[in-house]
């Protein structure tokens, strides 16, 4: 319901969801299908790019390296300290509508870590609690996998989608890899390899990331276009949310309250009886900082102090690789073989746990203008010089090692810059905790000389090693409102209710305790729709 | 054109990081999702910026010609030039960049190349009457090529440039046609076609070679 008066638009709903991004759109999907209550879907920017637009779009980023994504981002609305790995994209649909749609599940240990390792913190549920909404996740978005062996990879259910092929490059990066006793399988992704949805099979055209002209890669607009036109939910673009207000002896959430980010800046309430936080990790945080208020000084949410605290990531690194074979590069460069192998790492003397990765690469197969003398190349002398250097192979691994927050890891408001609004806005600084510092040297060699055994094994060798250029912000951010069963230790349940507030919820990302080592949306996802569950169970 | 790294270095470092070749123009299979134009509208006059366009085609076709490998043959070597007026025509000057992982504020791309691809097109012709009393356009192919590396000199030569990062029009021609997925299939020997729309299973076959080479 709208209710228009002369200061302020007033919308009313049973639950509403502040964020339109990947969590919110696989949440308000549960939520049609499992509740008769209405939904009201809040997001500060504008939809981009429209599907239709895509392939254009698309052609003007590899052409020029324009972004294909129109007006995604509010000019005042910007995150500043260490943020690698955050995005200024704001718009339906959020950063997912140019994520390159990776979606690994986390491994069993991920969940258990002070138990098996004795560092960082234990969720409060298992892998197998989570199992059901990784699948209901990956049915929803449609991702297509191989199953691994299962010890590593374990399943409830089998993959929805069949894999993505192991093709040319991949099938004998395979058997390299198995040379050095690595069991590798298809990256599963949120890709269609078949025809699904009334999407198309992917057609290998390599921009998944940032942006599919096909429609193949899933993104959060296919949901709600559908929410939409089933009249399932209700979209209110352009509205940015600026406080949660409170009820000062019960702690129920009464409103949320904001502004249209349109030229009239309006002020928006949106009345609900349940509201849900599904604004990314840096958003979420932040929106709880800000609504502080004589009852809640600290923010909503806060009892522990932890709001903003224990950001999470992962770190990586990386090599480039010569090896005596033949590959193509471009037959599918944007996929890849991943393993889990060393994500289950058993008993060992020093923490390391990472995943790896393996794809095809053109690096030092790319044209040259000079050759070895210093000569300039013209020509066919320049065209005989390239496929000289295009024979043979190069491959790329990366392995991502989990870093474990310190609570120091945080996101703050920092008055020195302030949007339109003269709301602070999050200055962030990433921090391992003491015992992650302590192992990183160790961590990254030993990546190091996995990469060496691995080239030494095929008789490679290595061309380049890099580390992650983030080395103070991390990948797969998440944290800032973590979950578990102690309110003074942590900001909201295993399901994401907040323990201070109990008609408010903290969704996916930023509920997150710590971030594996892999990348992380299936799993926001996953954790968004535990939280969606227990929302429709009332 | 400005010596210093253009900002579309952020998109060669993201294309490098996710393993994607850099493709200079999208030259777009037959699926029918994927079915592109040129990329010639541009949203610059929209934006009040008033641009020429074309190149003086004498003096381009025939830095083309000395550039670009002789074998691929006169017509081709027109059709890659046409198509780099397209692109270079087609150019939104300071459009947004691509933001992705990597950094959070919003970049920009460059000005507009082209006006300093003009004027060195001029520049090459007059080096050319001075040092030979010709124009360069009439020029035997390796009297162009000497001209040519005399221009060149400074250019590093581990890798070309992006032909948006290109310092002269030369490396520009010749970065746009080494970015090209026709290119990458020349180099590589099979038909690959970097960037392009396909059919998935297809994948797992090795590319076939390309007409008149050996698998
Ligand atoms: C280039 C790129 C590639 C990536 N590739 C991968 C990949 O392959 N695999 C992978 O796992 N991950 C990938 N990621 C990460 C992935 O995109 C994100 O983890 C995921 O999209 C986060 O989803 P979310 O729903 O948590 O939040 P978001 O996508 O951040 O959505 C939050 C939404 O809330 C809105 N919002 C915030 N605050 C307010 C407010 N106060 N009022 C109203 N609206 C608000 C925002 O505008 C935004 O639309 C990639 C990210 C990028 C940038
Ligand atoms: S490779 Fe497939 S998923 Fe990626 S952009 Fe192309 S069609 Fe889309």
């Amino acid at each position: 319901m709208i209710i228009q008066n002369s200061e302020t638009t007033v919308h009313e709903a049973d639950i509403c969801i502040v964020g339109s991004g990947i969590t919110a759109a696989m949440m308000a999907a549960h939520l049609a299908e499992h509740t008769t209550q209405s939904v009201l879907v809040v997001e500060a920017g504008k939809p981009t790019t429209a599907f239709r637009d895509r392939t254009r779009a698309r052609e003007r980023f590899l052409a020029y390296g324009e972004s294909p994504w129109k007006a995604d981002h509010l000019d005042d609305q910007n995150a500043f300290g260490t943020t690698w790995g955050f995005s200024p994209s704001m718009h339906v649909g959020g950063l997912a509508m140019h994520w390159g749609g990776v979606s690994p599940r986390y491994s069993p240990e991920d969940f258990q870590l002070r138990s098996l390792y004795g560092v960082g913190s234990d969720w409060p549920f298992s892998y197998t609690d989570l199992d059901p909404f990784y699948q209901e996740a990956e049915e929803r978005m449609g991702v297509a996998g191989e199953q691994g062996p299962p010890a590593l990879d374990p399943r409830g259910k089998p993959y929805p989608l069949p894999p993505l092929p192991i093709n040319y490059n991949l099938a004998q990066l395979q058997q390299w890899a198995g040379k050095a006793d690595i069991a590798t399988w298809s990256t599963p992704s949120a890709k269609n390899s078949v025809e699904r949805d009334g999407r198309a099979q992917c057609q290998r055209c390599d921009t998944c990331y940032p942006v599919c002209p096909t429609g193949a890669k899933y993104s959060p607009d296919f949901t709600w276009d559908a929410l939409m036109a089933a009249k399932k939910i209700t979209l209110l673009t352009q509205t940015l949310i600026r406080r949660l207000e409170a009820d000062a002896k019960t702690g129920r959430i009464t409103a949320a309250t904001g502004n249209r980010t349109d030229a009239t800046g309006a002020p928006v309430t949106v009345r609900a009886k349940t509201f849900v936080l599904a604004a990314g990790f840096v958003w979420s945080p932040h929106l709880l900082l800000l609504s502080r208020s004589e009852a809640f000084p600290n923010g909503l949410a806060n009892r522990s102090g932890l709001v903003g605290k224990y950001l999470a990531g992962h770190r990586n690194v990386n090599a480039y690789l010569q090896l005596p074979m033949e590959l193509l590069p471009g037959i599918n460069a944007q996929h890849s073989l991943v393993s889990k192998q060393f994500m289950r790492p058993g008993k060992q003397s020093r923490y390391l746990r990472h995943d790896l990765r393996i794809w095809e690469s053109s690096v030092g197969r790319e044209p040259r203008l000079r050759d070895d003398n210093e000569t300039l190349l013209f020509g066919d002398a320049l065209l005989k010089d390239w496929q000289q250097r295009a024979k043979g192979a190069t491959a790329r691994v990366r392995g991502y090692y989990d870093v474990l927050p310190d609570k120091e890891s945080k996101l703050w408001l920092d008055n020195t810059h302030t949007n339109r609004f003269g709301d602070p806005m999050p200055t962030m600084a990433f921090k391992d905790a003491p015992e992650s510092a302590a192992l990183r040297e160790f961590q990254e060699e030993s990546l190091r000389d996995l990469f060496r055994r691995m080239a030494k094994a095929g008789g490679g060798e290595i061309l380049r090693m890099e580390n992650s250029a983030n080395d103070l912000g991390q990948e797969h951010p998440t944290g800032g409102c973590r979950m578990g069963t102690d309110p003074m230790d942590s900001v909201v349940n295993g399901d994401g209710r907040a323990h201070d507030h109990e008609n408010l919820w903290v969704a996916g990302a930023p509920a997150q305790p710590t971030a594996s080592c892999c990348n992380g949306t299936l799993t926001f996802v996953a954790v968004g729709l535990k939280t969606a569950a227990a929302i429709a169970k009332g | 054109m400005a010596t210093s790294e253009p900002r579309g270095t952020a998109r060669r470092d993201f294309l490098k990081a996710a393993g994607v070749l850099a493709v200079g123009t999208a030259t777009v299979g037959s699926a029918a999702a994927c079915d592109v134009k040129e990329p010639t509208q541009t949203a610059a006059d929209d934006q009040g910026l008033e641009r020429v366009r074309g190149f003086d085609r004498t003096m381009l076709d025939a830095v083309a010609a000395a550039v670009l490998p002789e074998s691929l043959g006169a017509p081709a070597i027109r059709a890659v030039t046409d198509r780099f007026v397209a692109w270079a025509d087609g150019y939104d000057p300071v459009a947004e960049e691509m933001h992705g992982y990597g950094y959070a504020d919003i970049r920009y791309l460059p000005a507009d190349p082209a006006p300093a691809w003009r004027a060195q097109l001029q520049a090459l012709d007059v080096l050319a009457q001075k040092t030979t009393r010709q124009s360069f356009a009439r020029l035997p192919l390796d009297a162009q090529r000497a001209v040519l590396s005399a221009t060149l000199r400074t250019e590093r030569g581990d890798r070309l440039p992006s032909p948006l990062g290109a310092r002269h029009v030369a490396l520009a021609v010749l970065a746009f046609w080494g970015s090209s997925p026709e290119a990458w299939n020349l180099a590589l020997g099979a038909q690959v076609s970097p960037a392009t729309c396909r059919t998935l299973g297809d994948a797992v076959k090795r590319p076939l070679p390309l007409a008149g080479e050996r698998a």
